[in-house]
């Protein structure tokens, strides 16, 4: 899940363009899904719905850009979790929260 | 008083509140009347309106997508009419408060920083509050303001703020041990004090005494909400500060929370979304 995407606003994403993200409304509604192709028609109707910026795939990234990023948000996950101890029963919690984010970053828990 | 020699006391913070720089009246009126329905709403929509910028501000925050109004709104009254008093409410004294405060006035502290992380928490909150049908006005206006005690601090001391910074970089504890070793005092404190002193709500003085400590008797649903958005916001490295730290999760607000893994992953992407949105609207021009 750990998605390559720049947010564009909206006058400078074109037709074609890949939608990197689920795209939802102010009420938590799906409007799109990610991986959308984005048409001249879905475009037009965003403004109508309050949007001005879109979550766009990045085209083309290598597996080795991947991997080098992979490894950055790991290395980044590590520092900022530096103080809790896995094997603490009190932290239980805290140690939720980093499978949760370490999913939701990497794709699957470290 | 001599830097770094005398710790401080709560006495002290009280003293220097009065120095701080003041919220407009009007946005004192509204934060009075957090938990009462009967305010007389078309004389406090007018008195907000005669504040240009911050009537702007507000606009442009209720305009985004995050309350999706199929109109844009134009005037206080209409955006008390799209999204109720309660919201609009939340709405101005966020914007009031988020240009309150001077900046720049302690080295090593990043205002910038500080508020991206505070606007993130009450994004976070706010999100947190609909998954579990809590008062999302509530959620998103205590974090925006669990921190605020920071605030109180660096403005009010300054030169011994600078040493709370350096202690926590050359030891890499959290800023409340920092604060508590240098000072004598913390944020929560002086949040406490600041509380009080701008007559916010009990509800929201529990939350900003309590976050640290949600499982404290008598702490209230709120704090354990902060505590847990305050801890998200820093596990996504939204404020991206250098040596961010993600603080201990309190085993007792996240039960209390009681969200599955898969609302988690959910919640962390509408986050992430709202939150840019929401600095744009709130911290572009103070910037």
């Amino acid at each position: 899940m750990a998605v390559t995407h720049q947010y564009l606003p909206l006058d400078q994403v074109r037709p074609g363009m890949i939608l990197s993200d689920v795209l939802l409304d102010a009420h938590g509604q799906v409007l799109l899904p990610q991986g959308a192709v984005l048409t001249e028609n879905t475009l037009s109707l965003m403004p109508r719905h309050g949007i001005d910026m879109l979550p766009i795939a990045a085209p083309g990234i290598s597996p080795e850009e991947q991997a080098r990023q992979q490894e950055a948000h790991r290395a980044r996950l590590d520092y900022l979790f530096r103080k809790y101890d896995a094997d603490n029963p009190a932290d239980a919690a805290t140690s939720m929260l980093h499978s949760y984010v370490s999913s939701y970053r990497l794709g699957a828990p470290v | 008083m001599n830097p770094g020699q005398a710790q401080l006391t709560a006495d002290d913070i009280v003293a220097h509140l009065d120095d701080l720089p003041s919220l407009p009246v009007v946005v004192m009126e509204l934060l009075n009347s957090i938990d009462q329905e009967d305010v007389d709403i078309s004389v406090l929509a007018k008195k907000v309106s005669y504040d240009q910028a911050l009537t702007a501000k507000t606009l442009r925050l209720a305009n985004s997508s995050q309350y999706g109004l199929q109109v844009k709104a134009t005037t206080i009254q209409q955006a008390i009419t799209y999204l109720g008093f309660q919201t609009t409410r939340s709405l101005i004294m966020s914007a009031a408060i988020t240009g309150c405060f001077p900046e720049g006035r302690c080295a090593g502290f990043d205002d910038k920083e500080f508020w991206r992380h505070s606007v993130a928490t009450a994004a976070c909150a706010k999100v947190l509050a609909r998954q579990i049908r809590f008062n999302q006005d509530y959620a998103f206006t205590a974090g925006l303001l669990h921190n605020i005690g920071r605030l109180v601090l660096v403005s009010s001391f300054p030169e011994q703020y600078a040493q709370v910074i350096a202690y926590r970089a050359e030891h890499d504890c959290t800023v409340l041990e920092a604060e508590r070793t240098v000072l004598g005092v913390d944020h929560v404190q002086a949040g406490v004090a600041l509380a009080e002193r701008w007559n916010f709500s009990d509800t929201m003085r529990l939350a900003i005494g309590n976050y640290p400590t949600p499982e404290a008797p008598g702490a209230g649903f709120l704090a354990a909400l902060i505590h847990v958005a305050n801890a998200i916001v820093c596990a996504l490295d939204l404020a991206q500060s250098g040596d961010d730290m993600v603080p201990h999760v309190s085993l007792v607000a996240w039960n209390a929370l009681g969200l599955s893994e898969e609302t988690y992953l959910q919640l962390f992407r509408e986050t992430e979304l709202r939150y840019d949105e929401i600095t744009a609207a709130l911290l572009s021009q103070a910037g």
